[in-house]
């Protein structure tokens, strides 16, 4: 019995842990962005606010004003919320191309019989093993020769170039353990291959889909090394390169970076929480 | 004209598996034909070849008799219905129902009405609005039906549409197939693994085993005149014995040996089976249907013949007694007979369906009876059947 009180509290302690290693950051961002730089700069170092704010969040939507101004970091009036609306607008287009390139992919690789179609299934997976670093510099060359360098549309391009692997990979698998007669059932019922793709396979991926879009979106909304090789203006750049940005060089203003962590990390949140069902549903394989 | 016709098809699948080889059968209008054979015998495949979602290897199809060996599933005018139901999970059973005439571009009022019309038939009426997963497995089987007959298509393929369901929804539904079958007389080819589902079902039973049809006839033909041993051995349950004998023609008379018994034919059976004159003195194998054979309690003629058994094991099934037994041997005698040891369709062990008012001792002899003109002969090396 006392063994089993020790496993019980050693289990809790654990579990307290792992949510303070996982969730301390955002709390400790939290209350940063509620603070001021006064406080952050106090000695000794002060916890909590003395006078919780949103200064900072204020400073981030509209521009800084003079006070902040003080603590270093410049920013302009609109420029966190174009980086929000670029990261918004390249999640949502890389997503949309993502699906619709790779669900067919996984459809032809999973139903059709056609020769090499195993090697060339796994030629693309394989791609998902190549890291973008060792490709930065080909990349560079090759956007740059296309001139799409400092384009979403540059950056949606190569988003779905090292995602679709991925999504095909995970979408191949999905259809795999889906049952084939339904959509035998299509043909037979009177459906081309494309109708009974699109009106009986796809709408039964509708968990899938869901599983796989909150994937892609949580990957291209926190891709970092891409868009800031790709993106020099407000033009293309995203939340994650512009949040760097308030880092000076001989100073930070903490408040701001906080402040701005914590509005970019919304939407993914919101996205997680919203499709947490079907993500866990794909990863235990009963979608 | 043909509903259904299959000429010499044939099925290779890559890497030189033939599935299904040189078959031929016609289904004809109104006529419900049923593939039967054990797991992996090639009916699914055949029937997948006719519903075109199988190319077919060599040989032609041809429904209604246009030739449709190479045209998609969608121009053969057929419908089908699966072992799982393949209902369109999505969608309610209204639009399940409707999806072909909606594919057909056929008017709304026109689906409506043919939808209300088949689900009144098939008495899911008040199922109309709901989702397949919202079904149980008997309801989901008569939604796909269903959706195969609101088409009114040439002909109807049906594979194993019953194995899901329970014994007792399964036998229920056996009689409202086949009704259903009869009034709207569309030619059916329907598979099952089930011998019971295809004598129960089938105007005619098309027996296949590794991709060959062994036989092709009525579900009495199958029964009383199987063409082989693999035939007979699976249509009938339990399943006819096959025992291991010898054929003796000493004077005229023939005399067939088995275990330490011996039962003499009378001329009249010899009369209906001439191709035993050229098996004397060689080894045979013996068919007894469990039914057939009989207790010697029972009042007994000449056309009767006996032999001798140990029980080893009774089970009632209330209406009658199935009675394990094994033949008895002369003393000295090994238990498993050389032929029986030497032919793996064959054992010296024989089951008997007798009388529930039998008192039969477990471990101990007995002798059975059997009419001497129902038995079966099959020569031992070709397993075909001596007629």
């Amino acid at each position: 019995m006392r063994q089993s009180v020790l496993a019980r509290t050693l289990r809790a302690l654990a579990i307290v842990a792992l949510v303070c290693w996982s969730l301390g950051p955002i709390v400790i961002g939290l209350i940063t962005s509620l603070s001021s730089q006064s406080d952050i700069q106090a000695v000794p170092a002060r916890w909590l606010p003395k006078d919780a704010n949103l200064d900072a969040y204020r400073s981030l939507l509209s521009g800084t004003g003079a006070n902040s101004r003080a603590g270093g970091t410049v920013t302009e009036s609109g420029t966190f919320a174009r980086a929000m609306i670029n990261s918004a607008t390249i999640t949502f287009m890389s997503t949309i191309a993502v699906l619709a390139v790779s669900i067919m992919c996984a459809y032809a690789f999973t139903r059709l019989r056609f020769r090499m179609s195993s090697v060339v299934f796994w030629g693309v997976v394989s791609t998902m093993i190549v890291p973008v670093f060792a490709v930065v510099v080909t990349l560079f060359r090759l956007m740059a020769d296309a001139h799409l360098i400092d384009t979403k549309i540059g950056l949606v391009a190569v988003f779905i170039a090292t995602l679709t692997p991925l999504a095909t990979w995970l979408f191949h698998n999905h259809i795999r353990d889906m049952p084939g007669e339904p959509e035998e059932a299509a043909l037979i019922d009177g459906c081309t291959r494309w109708q009974a793709f699109t009106r009986v396979v796809v709408p039964q991926m509708r968990s899938g889909i869901a599983a796989v879009s909150a994937i892609l979106m949580l990957a291209v909304w926190g891709e970092f090394l891409i868009p800031l090789l790709l993106s020099s203006t407000r033009n293309a750049k995203p939340v994650t390169v512009v949040i760097t940005e308030f880092i000076g060089k001989y100073s930070t203003n903490y408040p701001l970076l906080a402040a701005a962590g914590m509005l970019a990390l919304l939407p993914p949140a919101i996205v997680a929480l919203a499709l947490n069902r079907h993500i866990r549903g794909m990863l235990s394989g009963a979608t | 004209m043909s509903g259904i016709v299959l000429e010499g098809v044939t099925k290779e699948f890559a890497g030189g598996v033939i599935a299904v080889c040189d078959i031929s059968l016609e289904v004809a209008h109104g006529e419900f034909v049923v593939l039967v054979g054990p797991s992996g015998c090639g009916k699914s495949t055949t029937l997948r070849m006719v519903a075109g979602l199988e190319a077919v290897t060599s040989g032609e199809v041809r429904i209604n008799d246009k030739v449709v060996t190479g045209l998609p599933p969608r121009m053969r005018d057929i419908a089908m219905v699966f072992q799982n139901y393949a209902l369109y999970a999505h969608m309610s059973v209204r639009d399940n129902i409707g999806f072909g005439l909606k594919m057909a571009k056929f008017p709304q009022s026109e689906i409506r009405t043919r939808v209300d019309d088949a689900a009144r038939v098939l008495g899911i009426v008040d199922l109309l609005d709901r989702k397949p997963k919202q079904l149980s497995g008997g309801q989901r089987q008569r939604v796909a039906m269903g959706r195969a007959i609101v088409r009114e298509p040439a002909a109807f393929l049906m594979d194993e549409p019953l194995s899901n369901l329970d014994a007792k929804l399964r036998v229920e539904m056996r009689g409202e197939i086949t009704n259903l079958q009869r009034r709207i007389a569309t030619p059916t080819l329907y598979v099952t693994h089930d011998q019971t589902e295809a004598m129960t079902m089938g105007d005619r039973v098309a027996v296949l085993r590794d991709g060959v049809l062994e036989q092709l006839g009525s579900p009495k033909e199958l029964y009383e005149t199987p063409a082989n041993i693999f035939v007979a051995g699976f249509i009938g349950s339990p399943a006819m014995n096959l025992l291991p004998a010898r054929l003796d023609i000493e004077e005229g008379r023939y005399t067939v040996f088995v275990g330490d018994s011996n039962l003499t034919l009378s001329t009249d059976a010899l009369r209906r089976r001439p191709g035993l004159a050229g098996y004397g003195g060689r080894d045979i194998i013996l068919g007894i249907r469990p039914e057939d054979l009989q207790s010697e309690d029972r009042p007994l003629d000449a056309a009767h013949g006996l032999i001798s058994v140990n029980v080893t094991r009774s089970e009632s099934l209330g209406s009658d007694v199935i009675a394990y037994c094994t033949l008895a041997h002369r003393p000295g005698a090994s238990a498993e007979d050389p032929v029986s040891q030497n032919n793996s369709t064959t054992s010296s062990r024989l089951i008997a369906r007798l009388d529930r008012r039998i008192a039969l001792v477990e471990g101990h002899p007995a002798r059975v009876a059997v009419e001497l003109d129902r038995l079966y002969f099959f020569d031992r090396d070709s397993g075909q059947a001596l007629t």
